[in-house]
């Protein structure tokens, strides 16, 4: 059943990316535009589609994490200016840690996400990791690259991203980013 | 949110609960979407925060033929994305508001006008963070608030870096041309098109050597006078693009010099006076 869920999702991605050719995996990190078609794999990590993640959700224990960027208030923003950001709507239950799916974090930053998977996970290096963004998007799978380096070894990409997510009509939840280093 | 420890998923759901919660109350009461049918409802409680945030108890009627605004629907590139305001000119205005309703600081640009501005043509290029609406919004002279929209797609604007290198970006900073459009007749309005060297760093863009975030250094005013008369005056912050380029119409009744001052977050300003006519670029 699940399998099944599983290849229509594919399939009703797949036709999309089959317009766009999916690029080959980078050896390391990408450090280019962050907004790009991205690789139909992730080395050391399994691909999911929306339908098998939110079965994947229901029935395992996971840790789901958005990588997307966070707007920066900047500090010499005068006062009188409007910043409202958007509410950032993101997986039910997912940690926001924006900035850990960059090319090349600061490394106080990569350090944070190490920490803080570290917690959410409970040390367990085989608990489900799902790492997600945008659509057409590398940050994902830069978060993702990192969490196996880092030794997780049932790490999931979601390469669809939220807007996958809510097209295939599922739950969303308004969630606040983690202070980052 | 505390949704650390396998197992908690309980725990975790009521933490996101509360999280929701209060970014809801945080936002003016947006709530939580559950399907893409919804956008179009998120969009309008997006421009209802909006309004009630920027123009507190006022009225904002529709555009009523007043001003329209055009940009390409989807934008090549979403750090330089065009945008043309015009004006019928058939009531006088005071200014002219430029919102992009998804960006984090939504008010692009608020141009004021002086007498010696031709008001009814604006170009800018502005940077564009998600899909969203751009809202043009004319105040009258007698204080209506008409407003014109336009969706718009493009992704990225926001953190996208300002160029290859800060420095360089930073080395003739200020720097300005003013290129004047069509020909000079004495008491005609024409129109002007200005050029400011200026990275605008929005303080979302990484250095790609020191890989930090460059800290943010934005124009804040932008004033052009011509032969002393004002033609407009702009408040602007991280939205407008990296080297803003602004064109404007103004009215010389004779030759003359238009004086362009601009200050930036860091407390400089820029100033140049360009003769009109005789300078086609600065």
């Amino acid at each position: 059943m699940l399998a099944m869920v599983h290849a229509s999702a594919a399939g009703e991605s797949g036709a999309k990316v089959a317009a766009v050719a999916a690029p080959a995996e980078p050896d390391g990190f990408w450090n280019g535009p962050v907004n790009d078609p991205v690789p139909g794999t992730i080395k050391g990590g399994k691909v999911i589609h929306a339908q098998a993640l939110a079965a994947l959700l229901k029935h395992k224990n996971a840790v789901v994490v958005d990588v997307s960027n966070a707007p920066r208030r900047p500090e010499n923003l005068p006062a009188s200016s409007t910043w409202l950001p958007l509410p950032h709507h993101a997986i039910p239950g997912a940690i926001w840690i924006p900035g850990a799916g960059l090319g090349q974090p600061p490394p106080p930053l990569d350090q944070y996400f190490r920490e803080r998977l570290a917690k959410a996970t409970g040390n367990d290096m085989g608990l489900a990791l799902v790492l997600y963004c945008h659509q057409r998007c590398w940050l994902s799978w830069n978060g993702a690259k990192r969490a196996i380096q880092f030794g997780y070894r049932n790490v999931y990409w979601f390469p669809d991203g939220i807007e996958g997510w809510r097209k295939a009509k599922l739950p969303t939840a308004v969630v606040q980013p983690e202070v980052t280093p | 949110m505390g949704l650390k420890k396998p197992g908690a998923r309980t725990g975790r759901a009521r933490a996101v609960l509360a999280v929701v919660l209060a970014g809801s109350a945080l936002l003016g009461g947006l709530h939580p979407a559950f399907a893409d049918e919804e956008d179009d409802q998120d969009r309008a409680a997006r421009w209802k925060q909006l309004q009630e945030s920027i123009f507190p108890h006022r009225q904002v009627l529709d555009s009523g033929g007043i001003i329209t605004v055009d940009a390409p629907p989807r934008a090549l590139d979403a750090a330089l994305v065009p945008v043309e305001l015009h004006m019928a000119g058939n009531k006088p205005l005071k200014g002219v508001y430029l919102i992009i309703d998804d960006n984090p600081a939504p008010m692009a640009a608020h141009f004021v006008f002086g007498p010696k501005a031709d008001p009814r043509d604006l170009k800018l290029r502005v940077r564009v963070n998600a899909y969203t609406n751009i809202h043009a919004i004319a105040e009258t002279q007698d204080g209506q608030l008409h407003a014109a929209t336009k969706f718009v797609k493009a992704a990225g604007g926001c953190s996208a870096p300002a160029g290859p290198d800060d420095n360089a970006a930073l080395a003739d900073i200020g720097r300005m041309k003013l290129r004047l459009m069509g020909d000079f007749n004495a008491g005609k309005p024409m129109q002007a098109q200005l050029m400011i060297r200026h990275p605008n760093f929005n303080g979302m863009q990484m250095n790609q050597i020191t890989r930090y975030f460059t800290p943010a250094r934005f124009i804040r005013t932008i004033d052009a006078t011509y032969d002393g008369g004002q033609v407009f005056h702009l408040d602007a912050d991280i939205s407008l693009s990296t080297d803003p380029v602004i064109t404007f119409g103004f009215v010389p009744h004779a030759k003359g010099q238009m004086k362009v001052v601009a200050h930036d977050s860091s407390n400089a300003t820029f100033d140049h006076s360009f003769d009109v006519p005789g300078t086609p670029s600065g």
